[in-house]
């Protein structure tokens, strides 16, 4: 499969990136941004939303800086993995990473890249020939969506593994764009259906996500169910959150990915206060299979998947009380 | 790696008197290939080369309206333009099913099935052009399921002319041997049980390729990524209505093949169509979405088998009826349809056999051979019946296999003529070797262990066209600079079959492996071989070479004798000398005895050949599984269910591989390691899916083959049992090592966890599924 057509930019600086960016929202000229191009180039080369323009951040300066407190939306997925400052602060974030695709895949892809995954279905992931040849789904320029018919949501499933333990984290998002900057805490981005996503607008870029000093105190971590240990994306994964104190659950943070269309943050479910033990790891259990959602289109059967969600969210509690 | 790190290059290896068998050798093109110099088809550029691109059709069954190319043809840098009723004649790589053509012709039977074609200057131009031809289809109903293939339908609802009795049931075939209903009567434990398994197929990392130049000389010269470039030279032949002397093909390095590359491919013909059309060379190489829509991977079966234990705790009778998809068409269908059967008959006694096998057509992508071809899917079923039994009847699984082993110079009850047996001695070794006595029945909850059999051909007895030549010819061209030139026609997909030519060729003639020199590729130049398919390749090309080796050396000591005054007979050669075996002082340097062996000939030249001796029986369909010899498998898996998850680990395989012996013991571990890791892909993930008509994962991320990170640990035991018809004693081991490895990871997991699963694959799901209802059973009772 050859690559559509695109104008490639490839600005220096974040001043010049902004400047491209500006330069083309003013012209009416649509572009994606693309920084390990890991997501992005598959779904052009099965022209999915394919734009005429394409920013790159290769070549830009900066905005890859690994800190604990604040890590670059270009720091790669490898350099998240490998970062021994970051699996000291953020164990779970660290695991996450080093579940992301397989190596090479790591070395490329980044933070906000991940973050910002597009959404993945049978229906959708498909060559423009197999689209035609089946009729196109609603988040394919279809009318219909061909996981749950009908005109309205696109049910395609968010499969980052990166963005659970964000909002665990009650990470905040930097926004740069050509009308400025902004911040937004996770649990507030992340919004609408399959097509939609997220509040952001296509010109603004991801430069950064920081981290609260009001995270420090949990203890984090992070399972993921796949059909292979590698490669795969996450078809449910679950983070946590869990600061215990006297053996009772002082906080508790949970979200999960790989179930619906955005990465969902519930909270401690109402199990804060209680007491540490099997029974809540079973409560627990059962509160979450019945709180997640998952759709037939991408591998496992939805009752596995969500049956998966209780399982981990019950070992993660174990593991992290201990 | 520093240079004096890396394991030797063959060609350094020392010279070795006592010869190159069973010396660990690696292939004499893995430095190549390492180092990226080896040429596959698409690293091939002409002058003047053309992009071939092929229309797909959106609909699983229609009929063709009409077909409207003048927008592609008028387009600038669209050099010509191809559809079916420009070449109608079909062929298919058995003569009994001629049912392809280049391009659909009046209806379209899949998903993806070729359209029409173009040349074009470049892939934009090419897909442009795709896009401005105008097909009008008007649809048919579209036969998905396998049981609708079996109702009789009116014939335009029919996918081939020749089909069984009005249905869409392309083959098929019953056997019965023995009293098999008297042994159900008076079987001591008796079980049927259906099995179903989902279609897989080959994931070869080089996609399909090839590259076709219609020259000014009017010859038409073919590369392309192949297992068996003389079918393709025929079927060639046949659709271009051009004798067979005027068509070339030319196999380059091939990126696996598995079975995936033995037939003769529509796109061949379209490419070498197109090349014609327009003078020009065209290459057609195919993303990963056209590889599955080419298929040909193992068919999607539904089987029922029925087993028969009597009283001494012997299996008495075996019922086989076999219901599989062929999809749109033919391909090897028909010996698959009698694989499904007839490779049951072995490795254990069976005095009464039964069979039923059906294959359909469907409207989806073709099913053809896969590694294991037709034995897979029933050996599992057996397996696992056995492995029922032995549970129920108290029995030690592998004491079991042993007492019903197949005796060595026996003959089954079908009439396979059965030479070398080593399944008993491959229980005995992989039962030793996995601490099964320890371990059987007695791990923890979770943890199992369990063991299967298996059992394949050496090479098909008779060939696919009877005509009486022989089924692999070697020939041999040594010249003044003291290299061996070797010709065959025997495809190297991988497997090796270069260095083991150059193996046995070396040995003969005590000469080092870089003396020798394997031209494998070109039919102009090769002898006839058939090519890589029904581990064929070592049993027949092997005996050719060898004797191809020891004409020559027969002119060797000759001259020796005759400089030496010696008898001939005195002399062998060894070390790059012809030497006097009685008086090891008196000998001849290698090139001083050709010098003189090439006096007032010239160059020496000799042929070897292989054909198979009759065989066989009488019966309808006797030729079927027939072969020179047999290899034997008997493989123990130990594995564990996650705790978490249920997804089966597998940890550790040990192999046990009857190979009559290992010529290079080194190329025959990696070909069970692969079989393992391949057949391990089969049970536990991979899985051909469809979403109605369309395939749903035609792409190496949604397709799941076995990741390295689930690889176990794979411990080969070589048995060697020393075939009195091998080349030294060799038979197959690229393909049986396949079959056990599928129903010993089902014989573990229901150690483990007491829970039997028919169906194929084996994923997490399932097993979470079936743990969570025994448990729900157990809380009840």
């Amino acid at each position: 499969m050859i690559l559509p057509t695109f104008e490639l930019h490839q600005p220096r600086t974040l001043d010049e990136l902004i400047a491209t960016a500006r330069g083309l929202r003013d012209a009416g000229e649509a572009f994606d941004y693309m920084a390990g191009g890991t997501d992005v180039l598959p779904n052009y080369k099965n022209r999915l939303n394919a734009k005429p323009h394409v920013v790159s951040l290769a070549l830009c300066e900066g905005l890859d800086e690994v800190r604990a407190d604040r890590i670059g939306a270009r720091a790669t997925i490898a350099d998240i993995a490998r970062d021994p400052v970051l699996a000291e602060h953020w164990p779970g974030l660290v695991e996450a990473a080093r579940q992301v695709s397989s190596p090479p895949l790591r070395n490329l892809g980044t933070l906000g890249g991940n973050l910002l995954l597009d959404t993945r279905c049978f229906y959708f992931n498909q060559s423009g020939f197999w689209r035609d040849a089946k009729g196109n789904c609603l988040k394919a320029e279809g009318d219909v969506c061909l996981v749950v018919p009908q005109e309205e949501i696109c049910y395609a499933t968010y499969s980052g593994d990166m963005a659970p333990m964000v909002l665990v984290l009650d990470a905040t998002l930097h926004l740069a764009g050509p009308d400025g900057e902004r911040a937004v805490r996770a649990r507030d981005f992340w919004a609408f259906d399959g097509i939609t996503r997220f509040h952001k607008r296509p010109e603004e870029l991801l430069t950064a996500v920081s981290f609260p000093d009001a995270a420090r105190g949990l203890r984090t971590g992070y399972r993921k169910l796949r059909v292979r240990d590698t490669i795969e994306y996450p078809v449910m994964g679950v983070a946590m959150g869990l600061e215990a104190a006297g053996g009772k659950v002082a906080r508790l943070e949970l979200a999960v990915t790989g179930s619906e269309a955005v990465p969902l943050y519930y909270g401690d479910l109402g199990l804060g206060g209680r007491t540490i033990d099997a029974g809540l790891g079973e409560e627990l259990d059962r509160k979450l299979v019945r709180t997640v959602n998952a759709y037939r289109n991408v591998p496992f059967p939805p009752s596995y998947r969500k049956a998966m969600a209780g399982v981990f969210a019950r070992d993660l509690l174990a593991t992290l009380a201990r | 790696m520093s240079d004096h790190e890396s394991p030797a290059h063959p060609h350094d290896l020392p010279r070795q008197r006592h010869g190159l068998i069973g010396r660990r050798l690696p292939l004499v093109d893995a430095w190549r290939k390492a180092a990226g110099q080896a040429t596959y088809c698409d690293d091939i550029r002409l002058p003047n080369e053309l992009v071939g691109k092929i229309l797909r059709s959106p609909h699983a069954h229609a009929r063709i309206v009409s077909i409207d190319t003048s927008a592609a043809e008028a387009m600038p840098g669209v050099h010509a333009v191809l559809v079916g009723r420009d070449a109608p004649i079909p062929f298919g790589v058995l003569p009994v099913s001629q049912d392809e053509t280049a391009l659909a012709v009046d209806k379209v039977l899949y998903v993806g099935e070729g359209v029409a074609a173009v040349a074009a200057d470049d892939e934009a131009t090419a897909l442009e052009a795709l896009a401005r031809i105008r097909v009008e289809y008007e649809p048919l109903r579209a036969f998905l399921a396998m049981e609708d293939s079996l109702e009789e339908v009116p014939e335009d609802l029919r996918l081939h002319a020749r089909t069984v009795k009005g249905t869409n049931i392309h083959k098929q075939v019953e056997q019965c041997f023995g009293p098999v209903d008297e042994a159900f009567a008076g079987a001591r434990w008796s079980k049927r049980q259906v099995f179903k398994m989902i279609g897989v197929t080959h994931a070869f990392t080089e996609p399909i390729v090839c590259l076709a130049w219609y020259n000014a000389d009017e010859r038409l010269t073919l590369w392309s990524a192949q297992q068996v470039p003389h079918y393709v030279q025929r079927a060639l032949a046949k659709v271009m209505e051009m004798p067979m002397h005027r068509v070339r093909v030319i196999r380059p390095t091939v990126g696996g093949g598995f079975g995936g590359k033995s037939d003769p491919f529509p796109h061949e013909m379209v490419a070498a169509l197109l090349s014609r059309k327009c003078k020009r060379p065209v290459r057609v190489l195919f993303d990963r979405e056209e590889v599955f829509y080419n298929n040909h991977g193992r068919h999607p079966s539904r089987i029922e088998v029925a087993l028969a234990i009597d009283d001494d705790h012997r299996i008495s009778a075996l019922d086989v009826d076999a219901l599989i998809d062929g999809g749109a068409w033919g391909s090897f269908g028909v010996v698959t349809t009698y694989y499904n059967g007839v490779l049951a008959n072995g490795p254990y006694k069976l005095p009464a056999f039964r069979y039923r096998g059906r294959r359909v057509y469907s409207n989806k992508p073709p099913c053809g051979a896969m590694r294991g071809h037709g034995a897979v899917n029933t050996r599992y079923a057996y397996e696992v019946l056995l492995d029922e039994a032995c549970r129920e009847l108290g029995e030690d699984p592998c004491e079991f296999r042993i007492r019903n082993a197949l005796d060595p110079h026996s003959k089954t009850i079908n009439e396979f003529r059965i030479t070398t047996s080593g399944i008993r001695q491959c229980v005995e070794a992989a039962r030793d070797a996995s601490g099964w006595r320890d371990k059987w029945g007695k791990l923890p909850e979770g943890r199992g262990i369990g063991i299967a059999g298996g059992f394949y051909i050496s090479g098909s007895a008779l060939p696919i066209h009877w005509d009486g030549i022989p089924q692999s010819t070697v020939h041999l061209k040594v010249d003044i600079d003291g290299g061996v030139t070797i010709h065959s026609l025997a495809a190297e997909i991988g497997q090796g079959s270069d260095t083991m030519l150059a193996q046995i060729v070396a040995d003969v003639l005590g000469l080092p492996l870089h003396y020798c020199r394997v031209f494998s590729e070109d039919t102009d130049t090769a002898t006839l071989d058939l090519g890589s398919y029904s581990s064929r390749v070592t049993f027949m090309a092997g005996n050719a070479a060898r004797k191809a080796a020891e004409a020559v050396r027969q002119r060797l000591v000759e001259a020796a004798a005759d400089l030496t005054g010696y008898p001939a007979e005195f002399f062998v050669m060894e070390d790059e000398q012809v030497v006097n075996a009685t008086m090891p002082e008196i000998r001849v340097p290698w090139l001083d005895a050709l010098k003189r062996a090439m006096r007032d000939v010239g160059a020496l030249q000799a042929s070897g050949s292989y054909q198979s001796p009759p065989m066989g029986g009488k019966h309808k369909g006797a030729a079927a599984g027939l072969s020179p010899t047999y290899s034997f498998q008997a493989f123990v898996v130990e594995l564990s269910v996650d705790p978490l998850t249920c997804k089966p680990v597998i940890h550790d395989v040990w192999a046990a591989h009857d190979c009559g012996r290992a010529l290079n013991p080194l190329a025959v571990e990696a070909q069970i390691e692969g079989s393992v890791h391949m057949g391990l892909g089969q049970v536990l993930c991979e899985s051909f899916d469809y979403n109605g008509a369309a395939v749903l994962n035609p792409n190496l991320l949604d397709y799941r083959t076995l990741s390295p990170t689930e690889t176990p640990r794979i411990h080969p035991i070589l048995v060697e049992t020393i075939d009195p018809e091998g080349p030294y004693g060799a038979k197959e081991c690229g393909e049986g090592p396949l079959l056990p490895i599928l129903p010993a990871v089902a014989n573990a997991l229901y150690d483990a966890v007491g829970v039997r699963f028919y169906d194929l694959p084996i994923t997490a799901d399932r097993v979470f599924r079936a743990l969570s209802r025994k448990r729900r059973a157990e809380a009840r009772s």
